[in-house]
């Protein structure tokens, strides 16, 4: 019943943060540089055809009109056609998200487990040889850049060893899986020491908690102590930055994605801001932003089912 | 011993007990015993190793420590253990509780479930049977509506409630002994007297063995039958109850029992002189916190402000001492900080000599803060860490362009001098000193700018009773050379009748009783007020022969 009720509670704040998302999106393209018209007319076109193309689009309306119709269309999915493809902005995103899901899901699949492994090897003698190994490890890993690491990867697993696709989303769920290892491996091992130092810190921490003093003095063995009161005791901060992470990487799979040629939002987003496609980029845009607010949704109503004290 | 020699072997025995942390040892040769069924206090003031020793017969030393001696449960040597034997033993046959049941319940898990977790692991009893004992244990220890109790979280409780729920966890497994570490400290005088009385009941009808520690005699002396009396990881004095509360033989236990409030005369306090016009008056006073919106919890339409003050009438005289009794949440810190200017009052006036407060600004509003000061609860929080404690109590000096910063010093070291504290301490910061100095510095930086109203918004509740007594001594003192008006303001009314003229008690917002100290203290008359005196946990009356002893030269400790 708490649940139903902060759910509803978050659907209801959401309304106010979308509204704010398509005014902001509407206004990044009227302030881009640039002007659509021209563009979609041709370098050469006369004064006369701009202006009817401006009337086609709406673009001659004052600015609220203009929005009222932006939100109008949004409301009835549509956000627009793209000017280079001469397809529905929303048609074309739909088909380059799935690879950036894909990839994503993949990542955090690749990315937790380790996490909680090394955290747990780290935090059950912090300073210990073990900590210091992961924490060095750690810091290799944060300071390499994606995009060298992904080169390098594709280089010695996909060309010198031959084992992975070094491009591509490949046919199917195991095509998937098999090509997108790479990319997703390359951003896991950026990914892990960030979330291992989150979850390592709280783990010491909670360690020493009263709760923890009380579930000794009860009698709990140390395997059940960690297991039962630290560990769900910590997850919670760690969570939440993997939620800030995930939504980061819908929209930030750009260089991952160029490298590896992965058909998804971040290859689009690079074409469309070269291109000029207005529409597409807005359309991104939106989804992004979207995007990042189903994610924090989704991790607050986790911590919520987590941490009762959430809930009220 | 008022008890017969009995012939059964003591339940718990510790013999020659040392508990080193490095090269530091905590606890020296301390020795007790406990009988089946008896409870046993132990009292000492932070830092006597009170703690330690009881958590080194639970075995919950943290791994730095060395505990040396014999600890023996029934003829079973306890430091020797393993951690598969101790896991077998904590909460099956030794149960313990703390001093913060908030921050020793696990946050994320049911009340119930929490119960119920020791006796599905201790006796071997499946979950559903072990839920419904933990239901009964909830209902033992005094918890309404067990059943929906058992599915609430620890924050849904209240911290007395917490403090029941952690006793049901303790006990479920039946054990014989119970420690219990400061058990009552962070709750409010009566949720500690009803804690007070579930422990003595649960003594009496399961003749479990309890051990108290405290560092307030009065609770010790409420529900022990034998008491321990430590200092510096040594036991001072050990006996029944009555002896040593009546015939202390060592000048400490001498100290601490003359530090109750209950048994401390305190000079200076005189019948009221009331003056006719007042200093402080307070009228009508409301103040009001909006509560955290919900769109959903609206549509409901209970929300609404919170109203921390409502309806405040008082009046102060000059050089008088008022005490502001209450639990809790009774609003009386919001009213200090309304006085001073911390919160905007929705209703109601305050004024200081005819001047409306809230009224005041630019050079009106600098003089009343200068003549309005304030003491806080938290010694360490109310001082910047950074600075040393001579320029902390030179700041408000030169800020209020009283004096330039050399002389502010000057006036500074005067003023530590004043409360006491010797100069080779000027250059500490804060956490170099002990509670009670830095208590001291916060009085001697109120009265830097030489205020005629003094508030101290429970400033002694953090302290060790000695120390306690120290800094009214020197409350006292200050207030009477200084000829100062004091609003003291405590949740313990033991305190404030010793050193007050006159009192109100504060309930949920409201003044629900005020008059002459001694008066409202020996015939309350709100039913409120009724239960305030009664949850006293004191010495009793004086008698003849502890009169007031001049123990109190080594003041600044």
């Amino acid at each position: 019943m708490a649940h139903l009720r902060l759910i509803a509670r978050r659907l209801m704040q959401l309304t106010g943060v979308l509204l704010g998302i398509s005014i902001v999106t509407f206004l990044l393209l009227h302030m881009a540089p640039g002007d659509p018209a021209r563009l979609l007319a041709g370098e050469r076109a006369s004064a006369e055809t701009i202006a009817a193309i401006r009337m086609q689009y709406g673009l001659d309306l004052p600015l609220w009109r203009q929005f009222i119709t932006y939100l109008a269309n949004l409301l009835a999915g549509d956000i627009g056609q793209s000017l280079r493809f001469q397809r529905p902005v929303s048609e074309l995103i739909q088909q380059f998200m799935w690879p950036t899901l894909f990839l994503t899901v993949y990542v955090v699949c690749l990315a937790v487990p380790p996490t909680v492994a090394l955290s747990i090897l780290s935090a059950r003698n912090p300073g210990g040889t073990a900590d210091q190994i992961v924490r060095l490890v750690g810091i290799a890993g944060l300071t390499i850049p994606v995009f060298w690491l992904g080169i390098m990867m594709s280089r010695f697993f996909g060309v010198s060893l031959g084992w992975f696709p070094v491009s591509g989303y490949g046919v199917g769920f195991t095509g998937h899986l098999h090509h997108l290892f790479l990319p997703a491996l390359s951003t896991a091992i950026w990914l892990v020491p960030v979330l291992t130092q989150s979850l390592r810190a709280a783990l010491i921490e909670k360690a020493m908690a009263d709760f923890v003093t009380a579930a000794r003095a009860q009698g709990a063995s140390e395997r059940e102590i960690f297991w039962r009161t630290i560990l769900p005791n910590s997850v919670l901060p760690t969570l939440n930055l993997l939620g800030v992470m995930v939504a980061f990487m819908i929209g930030g799979a750009v260089i991952v994605e160029t490298v590896y040629a992965v058909p998804g939002l971040g290859t689009l987003m690079i074409g469309a801001l070269l291109g000029r496609d207005y529409y597409v980029v807005q359309g991104l845009t939106l989804v992004f932003a979207m995007s990042t607010v189903l994610v924090t949704l989704a991790v607050d109503l986790l911590a919520a089912f987590i941490d009762p004290r959430v809930r009220a | 011993m008022n008890r017969t020699e009995t012939v059964t072997r003591p339940l718990l025995e510790v013999e020659d007990l040392t508990v080193g942390f490095g090269g530091f040892e905590a606890v020296r040769g301390v020795s007790f015993y406990v009988q089946p069924g008896e409870i046993l206090g132990i009292v000492g003031e932070s830092g006597s190793g009170k703690s330690v020793t009881c958590r080194a017969v639970m075995g919950l030393l943290p791994g730095t420590a060395r505990a040396g001696g014999g600890v023996r449960l029934e003829g079973r040597d306890l430091l020797t253990l393993g951690d598969a034997d101790w896991c077998a033993l904590r909460g099956r046959d030794i149960g313990m509780i703390f001093q913060n049941p908030a921050s020793h319940l696990d946050p994320l898990r049911r009340i119930g479930r929490q119960i119920a977790a020791p006796i599905v692991r201790h006796l071997g009893i499946g979950r559903r049977e072990a839920m419904r004992r933990a239901i009964r244990l909830l209902d033992d220890v005094g918890i309404r509506d067990p059943e929906r109790s058992a599915r609430s979280y620890p924050h849904e409780f209240s911290g007395g409630m917490k403090q029941r729920a952690m006793i049901a966890a303790a006990i479920g497994c039946g054990p014989k002994l119970l420690i219990a570490d400061e058990p009552t400290t962070a709750l409010d005088v009566t949720v500690q007297a009803r804690i007070l009385r579930l422990l003595k009941d649960l003594n009496r009808e399961r003749g479990l063995a309890i051990i108290l520690i405290s560092h307030d005699l009065g609770v010790v002396a409420d529900i022990c039958s034998r008491v321990v009396v430590m200092r510096n990881g040594e036991v001072v004095e050990q006996g029944p109850i009555d002896d040593v509360i009546n015939r202390p033989r060592h000048p400490y236990t001498r100290l601490l029992v003359d530090s109750q409030p209950s048994r401390r005369g305190y000079p200076g306090v005189k019948a009221e002189p009331l003056p006719a016009a007042p200093l402080l008056s307070v009228e009508g006073l409301s103040v009001s916190f909006p509560v955290r919106r919900s769109l959903v919890s609206d549509r409901a339409g209970k929300a609404g402000p919170f109203l921390a003050l409502d309806g405040i009438d008082l009046q102060i005289a000059a050089g008088e001492t008022v005490g502001i009794v209450g639990e809790s949440g009774s609003g009386k810190s919001t009213l200090a900080r309304t006085i001073i200017r911390q919160n905007r009052p929705s209703g109601g006036t305050i004024r200081l000599d005819g001047r409306e407060v809230h009224g005041l600004t630019g050079d009106a509003l600098m003089a009343f803060r200068r003549r309005v000061q304030m003491v806080f609860q938290n010694p360490y929080d109310s001082l910047n860490p950074r600075m040393t404690i001579a320029e902390a109590v030179a700041e408000p000096i030169w800020r209020h362009g009283l004096a330039d910063r050399r002389t502010a010093q000057v006036r500074a070291d005067e003023l530590l001098e004043m409360v006491e504290l010797p100069r080779s301490l000027r250059n500490r910061k804060p956490r170099q000193l002990s509670g009670g100095q830095c208590q001291r510095v916060g009085l001697a930086r109120a009265l830097a700018l030489e205020p005629q109203v003094l508030i101290a918004d429970e400033i002694t509740s953090a302290l060790d009773v000695t120390t306690q007594a120290q800094i009214l001594e020197l409350l006292l003192r200050l207030q009477r050379e200084r000829a100062l008006t004091l609003l003291y303001i405590s949740h313990d009314l033991s305190v404030v009748s010793s050193i007050c003229q006159r009192v109100y008690v504060f309930k949920a917002g409201r003044i629900v009783e005020d008059g002459p100290a001694r008066q409202v203290l020996s015939i309350p008359r709100h039913s409120y007020t009724q239960e305030l005196v009664a949850s006293l946990a004191q010495l009793g009356p004086k008698n003849a022969a502890s009169a007031l002893t001049p123990v109190f030269n080594n003041a600044a400790r």
